[in-house]
């Protein structure tokens, strides 16, 4: 279904924060900011929900650390126990380093894979940017014309009063 | 011709092949062969080739499994053939590990009266003499190759010529032990009006033979007991080095050196630091030109002492101090009939002394045997003098030379050379091309002494056999042929030495009365004991001896030439292994240099590697200078026998890069040729030599040392407080030994044996161990070589060593502790320790060095990628790496390959396995015997060769084994236990028999 | 108000930079043709590396015979230039990651720079463990896959193993984090660029828009990168260390090693970067982004550890006097007085002396002073590790077995070699990706509008405080 949107361009940071608040006070509907680099406080202007990847970061870094331990006892003690300098067939010290390694490893990669899926980014994906300047030095707010309370005067008198650069509409399909 | 047969033979008599048939080596040849006899061996070189060039990645031929078993072979496993070792006169038994018709490994025989099991580096390289590529493989007329027969004709031709001439012919060999062999030349040289047999020996002890002849009638070498003595003073004698017959020294010396009441007392009088001198209890420093002065003041003396007054003459002073000199003559007296004095001068009026010295002691009949005496040296320089003489005079018409190379171990070589252009027909016997070959018309090229029969004896009533153990690799005959297809009645080998055995040998015994039976016999033991040839001693004649007042001469150095344990004599100076050998004391490989003592290089501001050029009247050398502790100030000492012709073989020896340097010299040699410091004069063959004076060349010589730091203390700059003098090697003297028997030990913090983690690797089987008795061991270095041969270890060439890239798994530390005639020497032979709590394998990432369920550490060379950590992380760093590949392309000589063990490629560490591949095979066959395995049945290389029976390998869970015993000795101590990592090769405290009084030092 | 913050939070980008200026000046010199000096400095380092290659290649076909070493000393050039180049790789992740957690916000301008060097280092240090070794095509031994020799696993017990996978874990977790923090950037350069640069940019940058709610996402998971990456920078050189602190050998044998070899890495770290930098700023022009307090405050952290290296060679030798153990205190005397004293007085001298300088301002502040510190530094950690890796092997327990060393020509050019890669790699690194993080630049550019001041402005303070609620 296609549907129309509004879009308004800043160029400071703070306008755009503000705007975006008041747009959410409204009730309206934001789409998504696209901003060249993170704005503080855009989120909970947008009130967006804290991120939930830092639990695979935990769970990947615990199946690393464990599995390798485990993997380490099995291959010393278990599979094929070799007497090297009389030391015991297990010793967990000497396992540690390699433990803890495959744990900083999975970790990382699990979150870093993890926000690539939740976020939608590979290679060959097609940007949905609606103004590329957002990349560069404009910060754009993006709103659902369809949604419920929208009047479209009272909402360019808001943004004009937050310093709205440009203004326009847009469908998207 | 294959072992198998001789045992065969040795029952039921069959025909003899004659033994100049040719086998070619390449296998590919094989298939041509008919006869099952060449057959069977064909295949065991095949087999042996293919296993070999497995090794050396040589594409592998076909290997040919026996069609019809020969009687006791087992194909892949080790048979032993007794005979006896041609290495040197000494006459050594030796037992020869004969695998799938390729013998590998030589051994010393197991109660040999004389080696008793022992056998020196030499007799341990022969495998690589054997195996030699450039050995000449036929016979040759003026260097074109030729036939026998034509050889032969021509031979026989020219000498009845002049026969009918009636000119001189001469026949040249060293000491002639061998029965059949004197019978040869006897019977050749009879024939003639004007012939002589000339015996020249390389390392001359003429002197010694015709001091004898003047004191006691007889010119004769008589046999040293050393196990009889309780005090022995050897002037230069290196009896445990390189004199006579050093293993069988070694092994009577190292019989009396328990440390108790009956320890030998050894004191040393030598110019350079021998062997001999580094083991001695007493070490005095003595110009080799005052030897004679010395001896005569030891005579008067002790002629004063026994009563039996002697001339009395107003000596010059004594060269050595007189405390110790009194000291010495005293301890000789207490010791009369049980001392024993030894000299190695080449001066008859200096071994007159000696004779004096030893018959007014009462040592004749019981420390120095001259009825079963000894022939191990029978050379007379003045029959040498003679035949120099006669050739200059062109007065000689044929000149046969076997077995020495005449004019390289002869002064004025140049002169010489003119003189025997002169000689009409001149022979060579040698096996390689020599100097002395190269001027000869015909080279009739002797076969290698495991090629053919022969015999030795080597002490007036001890017969050895020497039975051949393949047949020739080339078209070579041995001299005992050769020498009978001239005198007309051509026969094998093995018929004359029956003969011989037959109308001689047996006769000279009771004990078995079939001859067969008797032969067999002595087949299987490898010697036989017979009657001595009577010879009756005269009374002691003293007119001859006078008193020497004559010291030397103040003016410029004198020189000391001697020979190497290594290079004994020219004939192996092509080995390789003995080439890279570690010389005992200097450590020094590859070269020969002229030693001089620390104060001489700092009077004459000369550091070691300096070139200098040795001048003695007319003759000028240029050598290397080596810096040696412990020298006599006035004493230049250079080895003989270097600078040989064909040694230029090993310019190409090593790796090949592009840093890499030549292992030759300038004169591409190896080493330089001393001969011409020697001087030949009527009375005989001089290897002391007055009036040298040492010039610095600038240009410098970098020596291939395998010890870089070469004393137990630390360099004082840098050495911590009380830690200038490392633990590692420790000694204490008799006296406080007999005190506490743990004397001797450093104080150090007793850990005990607490391990930081629970044990959870019990070695309830078998726990290998090692103890070596530094007492006993004399550095000889025996059983570096043994290792070598044993376990495949390649030879790195100069550069390589000079690198500190040796591949040895053995090295014999030396340590110098003190200076001058205080001066003491520890050897301290260095090899895998196999730690229990091994540092090495902790480090490994990958798992290529394990501990054994038997204490021993593995290196799993297809495992290793060559990190090279664990070889960081021990200790002792007596671990290998492979730099390079070292080659091996020389297919022939990969023959002298131990199948058993891999050869390893580069980019691997290797190390002392404690020879796992003989554990192995003792266990197997344990098991196929179903015995229990027994103490003593296994043998690591190394120990089976000891001389000095220095080395213990054993189960150290095995409470009646002697290794267990040894590690429960009070004077054993493990080098740097303090580290916990629990080594399993101990040693035993040195105990030196020094007198109390000198005990203040260290 | 605005002043009032200024003079709270000096401006670290000078020069009153837009947001478009940021994006133009620091996307054109990859969208320019290279300038000369590139060009020369390219051709001196590629050469570097190719007589490296001749070299390596020559060595890996005669054998490591080629290298100097001998039974004594097993480890020479090789094990030291490792050590070195792990070191120098330090820097750039303690930048990006820890001061991101100290939150101090001049590392937005050196970072990217600082983990791109990061990596190249570790890859120069990755070079040496494979090539020192006698086979080395059969590293791959190294890691523990199901074969058909047992499975024969691999001994987890050595140090080299925990070293291999700390290096590799090292390397790819600061090769993602440095992507990560490149992938705005590449979007930023696609928007610019058309053609093929856009179609590779475009790859590259994943599809990324700047949607706030992937910004949210982003945040979090690099938070958790830095956090991450902060204890593996410590544990991967506390591993180096171990495999000298593990073994037997007196002057390896010692529990302070691990303190001591993160404080020596990240002391050379530091005078790496700067170096560069220092470079960078000249070539480049971006003496705005770079400015003189970046210089500064790196200096202050140089110092820092410079000194904490320096009382670690201190405690060394009193832990050796201390002992009573005449091993450990030969070692010591023996670096100090013995035949390697000249490297061991390099080493004090360059470690120790040489960074006293900047305990003042003005020494700090002048670049060129900086710049010759940071070049000594470099030497003398070099130094360092030879000290600790020669002179430690070269005379261990029995006098019999003492040796020397001295590199071979082979060696020498394998160390060239690696300055050639890093070189040659840093260069064309400063020609394909935005040398200064953009996003994170803008992020602290500041640009007031009156009434608006007291907004907190920056990612890492929103971030932190995320971490703190």
């Amino acid at each position: 279904m296609s549907r129309r949107v509004l879009i308004a361009s800043f160029e400071h940071e703070q306008d755009v924060l503000k705007a975006t608040d008041e747009v959410r006070r409204r009730g309206l509907r934001i789409i998504d900011v696209f901003t060249p680099y993170p704005v503080h406080g855009i989120d909970r202007a947008m009130g967006l929900k804290p991120s939930k990847l830092t639990w695979v970061c935990f769970v990947c870094g615990l199946v690393g650390a464990v599995g390798m331990l485990c993997f380490q006892h099995w291959a010393n003690a278990v599979s094929w126990p070799i007497d090297i300098g009389g030391k015991p067939w297990n010793s967990l010290p000497a396992e540690l380093p390699v433990g803890f390694e495959m744990m900083v490893l999975l970790a990382g990669f699990g979150s870093v894979f993890a926000l690539f899926a939740v976020c939608r980014l590979f290679p060959g994906a097609k940007p949905k940017n609606l103004m590329p300047r957002a990349t560069d030095d404009r910060f754009v707010l993006v709103l659902d014309q369809d949604a419920a309370p929208f009047d479209i005067q009272q909402l360019e008198t808001l943004l004009a009063d937050h310093d709205v650069v440009t203004v326009e509409e847009q469908v998207l399909d | 011709m294959k072992p198998s047969d001789q045992h065969h033979r040795a029952r039921v008599d069959t025909p003899q092949p004659a033994t100049s048939q040719v086998v070619e080596l390449t296998p590919n040849e094989d298939a041509a062969l008919v006869n099952r006899r060449r057959f069977l061996e064909a295949a065991g070189f095949a087999v042996g080739a293919a296993v070999v060039t497995g090794c050396s990645r040589v594409p592998v031929d076909h290997a040919q499994p026996y069609v019809e078993q020969p009687d006791g072979a087992r194909p892949g496993r080790m048979r032993y053939f007794a005979t006896t070792c041609a290495g040197c006169s000494a006459g050594c038994g030796l037992s020869v590990g004969v695998r799938d018709g390729r013998p590998l490994k030589m051994e010393g025989l197991a109660d040999h009266p004389l080696s008793r099991g022992g056998l020196c580096a030499v007799g341990q390289a022969i495998p690589l003499e054997l195996y030699d590529s450039h050995r000449l493989t036929g016979p040759q007329i003026d260097g074109q190759d030729a036939t026998w027969e034509k050889v032969d004709a021509q031979i026989v031709a020219k000498l009845k010529e002049v026969n009918e001439t009636g000119r001189a012919v001469r026949l040249v060999t060293p000491t002639v032990t061998s029965p059949t062999l004197q019978r040869m030349i006897d019977r050749l040289l009879g024939e003639y009006k004007d012939a002589k047999h000339v015996v020249f020996d390389p390392n001359s002890c003429s002197a010694i033979l015709d001091a004898h002849e003047q004191t006691h009638g007889v010119r004769v070498l008589p046999r040293y007991q050393f196990e009889q003595a309780d005090v022995v003073v050897s002037l230069g004698a290196d009896f445990l080095g390189a004199w006579i017959s050093p293993v069988e020294m070694t092994a009577s010396w190292s019989r009396r050196r328990v440390p108790d009441k009956t320890m030998l007392y050894h004191v040393q009088i030598e110019s350079r630091v021998s062997v001999t001198g580094s083991n001695a209890d007493r070490r005095l420093r003595l110009c080799d030109e005052d030897q004679a002065l010395l001896l005569s003041h030891l005579a008067t003396r002790i002629g004063k002492l026994t009563g039996k007054l002697i001339p009395a003459v107003d000596l010059a002073v004594a060269p050595i101090d007189e405390a110790q000199l009194d000291e010495l003559v005293q301890r000789l007296v207490n010791a009369k009939s049980r001392s024993l004095v030894l000299c190695d001068s080449n001066d008859a009026t200096t071994q007159l002394l000696v004779n004096q010295i030893n018959h007014l002691l009462g040592n004749y009949d019981h420390t120095i045997d001259l009825s079963r005496h000894s022939r191990q040296r029978q050379g007379s320089d003045a029959d040498v003098y003679a035949l120099v003489e006669e050739l200059k005079a062109g007065k000689v018409a044929v000149l046969l030379v076997a077995g020495v190379d005449l004019t390289h171990s002869l002064p004025q070589r140049d002169t010489l050379i003119a003189a025997i252009a002169k000689v009409p027909l001149v022979v060579s016997l040698a096996t390689h091309k020599n100097d002395f070959a190269a001027l000869a018309g015909y080279v009739c090229p002797d076969s290698h002494a495991l090629e053919t029969w022969s015999d030795v004896e080597a002490v007036n009533g001890l017969v050895g056999i020497c039975q051949p153990t393949l047949r020739p690799l080339g078209n070579t005959r041995s001299v005992l042929e050769s020498l009978a297809a001239w005198s007309g009645k051509p026969q094998d080998s093995l018929a004359l030495v029956k003969e011989t055995w037959t109308e001689g040998i047996f006769k000279r015994q009771k004990t078995e009365a079939n001859f067969q039976k008797f032969w067999d016999q002595t087949l299987i033991t490898g010697f036989a004991e017979v009657d001595p040839l009577l010879i009756e001693p005269k009374e002691f004649d003293a007119s001859a001896v006078k008193p020497a007042n004559k010291t030397a001469s103040g003016d410029g150095y004198s020189v000391a030439l001697y020979s190497k344990v290594g290079v004994p004599d020219p004939r192996h100076a092509q080995n390789p292994w003995l080439q890279e050998l570690p010389d005992p004391v200097t450590k020094v490989t590859w070269d020969n240099y002229v030693s001089v003592s620390p104060d001489t290089a700092e009077a004459e501001d000369l550091s070691p590697g300096d070139v200098v050029q040795l001048t003695v009247d007319e003759v000028t050398l240029e050598l290397p200078v080596h810096v040696q502790p412990g020298q006599h100030d006035q004493v230049l000492a250079v080895a003989l026998h270097y600078g040989c012709p064909g040694t230029d073989r090993f310019a190409g020896v090593g790796p090949q890069w592009f840093e890499g340097r030549t292992t030759v010299g300038e004169n591409g040699r190896v080493g330089v040729n001393a001969a011409e410091l020697l001087t030949l004069d009527e009375h005989g063959l001089r290897y002391v030599r007055g009036g040298a004076t040492l010039k610095s060349t600038g240009k410098y010589h970098v020596l291939a040392t395998t010890q870089q730091h070469h004393r137990i203390e630390v360099p004082k700059e840098v050495a911590p407080h009380g830690g200038l003098r490392r633990d590692v090697f420790q000694d204490t003297t008799l006296a406080e030994f007999s005190k506490d028997p743990h004397a001797g030990k450093p104080e150090v913090h007793d850990f005990g044996d607490k391990q930081l983690w629970n044990e959870d690797h019990p070695k309830d089987g078998h726990a290998w161990g090692m103890v070596i008795d530094t007492n006993r061991c004399t550095g000889c270095s025996a059983c570096l070589i043994a290792c070598q041969s044993e376990n495949n270890v390649p030879v790195v060439g100069r550069d390589e060593v000079r690198r500190q890239r040796e591949m040895h798994w053995i090295r014999i530390d030396r340590y110098y502790d003190g200076d001058g005639d205080d001066m003491t020497v520890g050897h301290q032979p260095m090899m895998c320790h196999h730690c229990d709590n091994a540092p090495c394998e902790t480090v490994c990432p990958m798992l290529a060095t394990v501990h054994s369920e038997e204490g021993l550490n593995q290196m799993a060379y297809n495992r290793c990628v060559g990190t090279r950590y664990c070889a960081n992380n021990c200790p002792y760093k007596v671990r290998r790496f492979n730099w390079f590949d070292y080659p091996h392309d020389d297919t022939l000589k990969n023959l002298a390959l131990n199948p058993d063990v891999t050869v390893r490629m580069r980019g691997v560490m290797e190390k002392c396995s404690m020879c796992i591949q003989r554990i192995q095979d003792g266990k197997i066959e344990a098991r196929r015997l179903e015995q229990e395995l027994t103490d003593g049945t296994i043998q690591t290389a190394c120990q089976q060769t000891c001389p000095a029976n220095a080395i213990m390998f054993g189960d150290l869970n095995d409470p009646e084994s002697a290794v267990h015993a040894a590690m429960n000795d009070p004077r054993r101590y493990s080098v740097l236990e303090e580290l916990g990592i629990r080594p399993t090769v101990g040693y035993l405290r040195q105990v030196r028999n020094t007198p109390p009084k000198e005990n203040e030092r260290g | 108000m605005a002043e009032r913050a200024n003079e709270l939070r000096p401006t670290l980008i000078t020069g009153d930079k837009t947001l478009g200026d940021v994006t133009r000046e620091i996307c054109e010199p990859m969208e320019r043709r290279p300038n000369g000096l590139w060009w020369a400095a390219f051709g001196l380092s590629s050469s570097l590396l190719i007589v490296g290659l001749v070299a390596v290649t020559y060595q890996i076909a005669t054998g490591i015979g080629t290298w100097g070493l001998n039974k004594t000393v097993g480890w020479g050039f090789d094990i030291t230039n490792f050590v070195f180049w792990v070191g120098i790789g330090h820097a750039g992740t303690l930048i990006s990651a820890v001061l991101f957690l100290f939150r101090q916000k001049w590392r937005t301008s050196v970072n990217r720079s600082a983990e791109a060097m990061t990596l190249f280092a570790v890859m120069c240090a990755g070079i040496f463990p494979l090539i020192h070794m006698g086979r080395p095509w059969l590293a791959y031994w190294m890691a523990p896959y199901p074969n058909t020799r047992g499975s024969l696993w691999i001994n987890f017990k050595s140090p080299l193993v925990w070293d291999f996978f700390a290096i590799s874990t090292y390397f790819l977790i600061s090769a993602v984090f440095w992507y990560v923090g490149l992938i705005p950037d590449f979007a930023t350069a696609r928007d610019r660029n058309d053609g093929w640069r856009k179609r590779i940019y475009g790859l590259l940058s994943l599809g990324w828009n700047g949607s706030s709610r992937t910004w949210h996402h982003y945040e979090t998971v690099y938070l958790l990168l830095a956090g991450l990456a902060t204890p593996l920078v410590f544990s991967v050189h506390t591993i180096v260390s171990m495999d000298f602190a593990t073994s037997v050998i007196p002057g390896w044998h010692t529990t302070i090693f691990p303190p001591y070899f993160v404080a020596g890495a990240i002391f050379s770290g530091l005078a790496m970067v700067l170096t560069l930098m220092l470079i960078m700023r000249k070539v480049m022009s971006m003496e705005n982004y770079i400015t003189v307090t970046h210089v500064e405050s790196m200096c202050k952290l140089m110092l820092a550890m410079g000194c904490v290296v320096a009382m670690a060679y201190g405690t060394e030798f009193f832990t050796a006097f201390f002992s009573g153990n005449v091993y450990e205190q030969f070692v010591f005397k023996n670096r100090a007085m013995g035949p390697f004293y000249w490297a061991y007085w390099t080493m004090v001298s360059c470690n120790v002396l040489g960074p006293q300088l900047l305990w003042f301002k003005w020494a700090r502040r002048n670049l060129v002073v900086v710049f010759v510190i940071t070049i000594i530094v470099n030497i003398g950690m070099w130094f360092e590790r030879f000290v600790i890796i020669v002179t430690s092997l070269h005379r261990d327990f029995l006098p019999s077995s003492w040796a020397d060393y001295t590199p071979t020509t082979i060696e020498l050019a394998t160390l060239a070699g690696s300055f050639g890669l890093f070189f040659t790699c840093f260069l064309l690194f400063c020609r394909v990706c935005p040398v200064i993080a953009m996003a994170e630049v803008k992020g602290v550019l500041r640009i007031e509008k009156p009434s608006t001041a007291d907004e907190p402005a920056t990612t890492e303070e929103r971030v932190a405080e995320e971490v703190l609620t």
